[in-house]
C-alpha cells in the first residue's frame, strides 16, 4: 500500500515533534527544588516491606520547603516518599477523590484551616491528638503556635499538624511611594488617594493589583473585606451573613477600588498579580504572605530592591480588623490510608521540626514559634503586624461549600452585571439553600 | 478469515474498547439518573439531573457558545485548510520544513499551546498582539473580559491548533486527485476556480467530510484551552459544555457526578446530531465504492 508523500512526511515530522514535546513535558514535570531542600532527622521504625508514601501537596514557594524536606529526609531504605507537582485547584479535586472511598491514592495530605472542619465532620481525616501527645517531646511539637493548632482543629480535636500560615500582606513600590510623597495606606480610602497620586505621576495607569480571579480568589477577598468589618460568611450559629449591612459595605468598598485596577482584574490570580509587580505595571498589591518572598528575588524582577512591605489596610477607619485572611496550612493523615499512621505522623512531624521550619524562612511563615523575627525577611514585620489584626476563622464545615456556591453571583456584582442589593439577596438565598442541602 | 483467527486478532481490540468505551458509557448513563458522590453507590433520582441541566441557564449559554464555536471553527478550518493545502501542494523542497513548522501547533499539548497563545494577548506577559493593536488604533482590547474579544481569541487559538492536521489530511487528498482529471478540465477550458469547484473538491469530498467530522467532534469537546484563554468563561458567556461539566462535577471538590453525567449524555446526543449528515455521507460513499 502506498501513501501520498506529504502524508508520510507529515507523519514523520509529527512523530519527531511529538517526541520532542514529550521530552519537554518530562522536564516540566520534574520535582520542584527538592534537591536544595533541608535535610532533617526523620526517625521512624522501618517497615518490613517496601513502602511508597504518596504525598499530596500543591506547589508554592511557601509549601515546597516543607514538602521537599519531608520527601528528601524521610525517603530511605525500603521507604520512598512520592510527591508529584500539582497546583492548588488540582489538589482540591484530588483531595475530594482520594478521601471518598475505602482506599485512597494518597497517604499524607496538605490541608488548610478552611477545609479541615468539613473533612473532620465527614470523618475523612485522622485526629492527631494521641500522636501529638506521644511525640511532643521528640519533635518539640508544643512549640507549634497554639492559634495555628486551633485553626487546624475541629470540635476540640487536632486534625492537621500546622506547618505554616499565610496572611495578607501589602507589597508596594517604595520608590514610587516616596516620589509621590505617600505612606502605605491604612484604609481603602487612603489606598484610593495613593492610587490617584500615583496615576497623576503618569507612569502607572493601574496602581492597585489584587487577585480577584473569578474562579477562586475573589471570594477570599470578599471574605477579607467582610472580616475587616468583623463579619464572616457564616455567623457562629452557621447562619449566612450575606444580607447584612457589613456585606453590603464590603461589596461597595471592593467596587470603589475598580477604577484603580486593571479592567481585567477578575481574571488575575496571585501569580498574575506578582507579574504585575514584577513588570512595574502596579505600585501596590495585597496577596497572601507566601507570595511575598518571590518579589524580593532579583532573579524574578529588576525591581526587587524597590519593594517594601506593610500590613494591609482596613476597609475603613475604625474597622475592627484589617483586610486580611489567615490561612493555616498543615499535614493531615487520610482515614483510608493503609500505611502505618504512626510512621506517617513522624514523617509529618519531622517536616515541621525546628530545622525544617528555620530553613523555610523567608519563603514561609512557619507555625513553629520564634522562627520569624522582624529581620527574618523583608516582609516579616508586615506579616507579624497583620497576624494579630486578622479576624480569626470560624471553622464551620459549611463555609467551603457556601463559598463555592456564592462565587458566580459575587463575580456578577463586582463586574457590574448585578447591583449590590440584588447580589446580596441572591447570595443569601443560595447560601441558605446550600446549607439546607436543597 | 477463520473464526478463530478473527477472535485472536480482534479480541484484544474489542476488550480494550469494551473497557474504555462501553463500560464508561454505560456507567455515565446509569449515573445520569442518580445522585452520585465519590466512593458511594448512587441514589436513583429519575430525570431530575436532566431537568436540572435543561432548566439551568448556564447550560443554555454553554450550549450556544459551543455550537457557535463549532460552526465558525469548522468553516474556518475547511476554507483555510484547503487554501493552505493547495499552496503547500505547489511547494518543492520547502514543503517538509513548512509542514513541520505548522505541525508544532498541533503536537503541543493543548493547555501548553493555549497558555503560550494567551500571552500574545496578555499585557502582563508581553502581549505582542496588544502592542500592535495599540500602535495602530491607540485602543486597548480587553481580550479576557469582553465576550466577543474573548471569543475571537478562543476561535483564533482553536483554528491555529487544529488547522495543521486538517490541512495535512486535505493535502493527502489533493495528492490523490488524478492528473488526468486536471488535464481534461484544462483541455475543456475550465479556469482555476472552476477546476477546484467542479473537479478537485468533488473528487476529495470524502476527505473534506472526514475533516469536518474530526473538527466538529474535537471542537464540541473544547475544554482545556479555555482554562488559559477564558479565566472567567461562565461570567462572560464563553463556557463550553465540557467546562460546564468539569465545573459541576469536579471543580472545588464539587461532587455532582450525576449532573455531570447527565450533561455528558446530552452532549453525546448533540454530537450525534451534529455528525449525522457527515457519517451518513461517508457511509454512502463507502457503499458506492464497494
Amino acid at each position: 500500500m502506498r501513501f501520498p508523500r506529504p502524508l508520510k512526511t507529515g507523519v514523520a515530522v509529527l512523530a519527531v515533534a511529538a517526541s520532542l514535546a514529550g521530552v519537554t513535558a518530562c522536564g516540566a514535570g520534574s520535582k520542584t527544588g527538592g534537591e536544595s531542600a533541608a535535610t532533617v532527622a526523620c526517625d521512624y521504625p522501618m517497615p518490613a516491606e517496601s513502602t511508597t508514601v504518596n504525598v499530596l501537596a500543591y506547589n508554592s514557594s511557601a509549601i515546597d520547603p516543607f514538602t521537599n524536606t519531608m520527601v528528601k529526609s524521610c525517603s530511605r531504605d525500603k521507604v520512598t516518599l512520592k510527591h508529584d507537582p500539582i497546583d492548588f485547584a488540582g489538589q482540591v479535586t484530588k483531595t475530594t477523590a482520594t478521601l471518598a472511598g475505602a482506599t485512597g491514592s494518597y497517604d499524607v495530605l496538605e490541608t488548610y484551616g478552611f477545609v479541615v472542619p468539613g473533612l473532620a465532620e465527614h470523618g475523612d481525616i485522622e485526629p492527631l491528638d494521641d500522636y501529638v501527645a506521644k511525640y511532643a517531646d521528640k519533635y518539640k511539637l508544643n512549640a507549634l503556635s497554639k492559634e495555628m493548632r486551633e485553626s487546624m482543629s475541629y470540635k476540640g480535636k487536632l486534625y492537621g499538624l500546622p506547618m505554616q500560615a499565610q496572611m495578607y500582606v501589602m507589597a508596594y513600590r517604595k520608590d514610587v511611594f516616596d516620589a509621590a510623597g505617600i505612606k502605605p495606606p491604612t484604609t481603602f480610602a487612603e489606598m484610593i488617594d495613593a492610587a490617584k497620586k500615583i496615576q497623576a505621576q503618569g507612569n502607572i495607569k493601574y496602581p492597585i493589583a489584587l487577585p480577584w480571579n473569578a474562579t477562586a480568589d475573589i471570594t477570599t477577598n470578599f471574605q477579607a473585606a467582610m472580616n475587616s468589618y468583623g463579619k464572616d460568611f457564616l455567623d457562629s450559629s452557621g447562619k449566612p451573613q450575606f444580607a447584612s449591612a457589613e456585606a453590603g459595605k464590603a461589596l461597595e468598598q471592593m467596587k470603589s477600588l475598580l477604577p484603580y485596577m486593571d479592567p481585567q482584574v477578575t481574571t488575575f490570580d496571585q501569580p498574575k498579580v506578582q507579574q504585575q509587580m514584577f513588570n512595574g505595571t502596579a505600585a501596590m498589591a495585597i496577596m497572601f504572605s507566601g507570595r511575598m518572598n518571590d518579589l524580593t528575588l532579583p532573579s524574578n524582577t529588576k525591581l526587587a530592591s524597590n519593594f517594601a512591605f506593610a500590613a494591609p489596610p482596613a476597609v475603613e477607619s475604625g474597622a475592627p480588623y484589617l483586610y486580611s485572611r489567615l490561612s493555616v496550612d498543615g499535614w493531615s493523615i487520610p482515614k483510608n490510608t493503609k500505611l502505618d499512621k504512626d510512621m506517617l505522623f513522624q514523617m509529618m512531624a519531622s517536616s515541621v521540626g525546628e530545622d525544617a521550619s528555620k530553613a523555610s524562612v523567608p519563603a514561609a511563615y512557619p507555625a513553629r514559634e520564634g522562627m520569624v523575627s522582624e529581620d527574618s525577611s523583608k516582609y516579616a514585620a508586615a506579616a507579624n503586624g497583620t497576624i494579630g489584626k486578622t479576624m480569626p476563622a470560624a471553622g464551620d464545615p459549611k463555609a467551603a461549600p457556601v463559598t463555592n456556591a456564592i462565587r458566580p453571583i459575587l463575580v456578577q456584582v463586582i463586574t457590574g452585571q448585578l447591583d449590590v442589593q440584588a447580589g446580596m439577596q441572591q447570595m443569601q438565598s443560595i447560601a441558605e439553600k446550600t446549607i439546607s442541602g436543597s | 478469515m477463520r473464526g478463530r483467527e478473527f477472535s485472536v486478532l480482534m479480541g484484544p481490540s474489542l476488550l480494550v474498547m469494551f473497557g474504555l468505551l462501553v463500560v464508561p458509557l454505560v456507567r455515565t448513563i446509569q449515573w445520569s439518573f442518580e445522585n452520585v458522590q465519590y466512593g458511594s453507590p448512587g441514589d436513583f433520582v429519575g430525570l431530575s439531573n436532566y431537568a436540572h441541566a435543561l432548566t439551568d441557564p448556564r447550560f443554555g449559554r454553554a450550549l450556544m457558545f459551543t455550537l457557535l464555536l463549532t460552526v465558525i471553527v469548522t468553516a474556518a478550518i475547511l476554507v483555510l485548510g484547503y487554501l493552505i493545502a493547495i499552496g503547500m501542494n505547489g511547494l518543492g523542497k520547502l514543503r517538509p520544513v513548512i509542514l513541520g513548522a505548522m505541525l508544532v501547533a498541533y503536537v503541543l499539548p493543548t493547555i501548553v499551546g493555549a497558555v503560550s497563545f494567551s500571552w500574545l494577548f496578555d499585557q502582563n506577559f508581553g502581549g505582542a498582539v496588544n502592542w500592535v493593536i495599540h500602535a495602530i488604533t491607540g485602543q486597548d482590547v480587553l481580550w479576557f473580559t469582553e465576550t466577543w474579544a474573548n471569543r475571537a481569541m478562543i476561535i483564533a487559538h482553536t483554528v491555529w491548533h487544529m488547522l495543521p492536521f486538517s490541512m495535512l489530511m486535505i493535502l493527502a487528498g489533493l495528492q490523490g486527485v488524478p492528473n488526468e482529471l486536471r488535464e481534461a478540465a484544462k483541455i475543456d477550458g475550465a479556469n482555476t476556480p472552476k477546476t477546484h469547484l467542479y473537479i478537485i473538491i468533488p473528487t476529495i469530498r470524502g476527505v473534506l467530510g472526514f475533516v469536518c467530522l474530526i473538527t466538529i467532534m474535537d471542537v464540541l469537546r473544547t475544554f482545556d484551552n479555555l482554562i488559559a484563554l477564558s479565566p472567567q468563561a461562565d461570567a462572560i458567556g464563553n463556557e463550553s459544555i465540557m467546562l460546564y461539566v468539569f465545573d459541576s462535577a469536579f471543580r472545588d471538590g464539587a461532587q455532582q457526578l450525576g449532573l455531570g453525567s447527565a450533561i455528558n449524555v446530552l452532549s453525546i446526543f448533540l454530537i450525534i446530531i451534529c455528525l449525522f449528515p457527515f457519517i451518513r455521507g461517508l457511509l454512502k460513499e463507502a457503499k458506492a465504492k464497494a
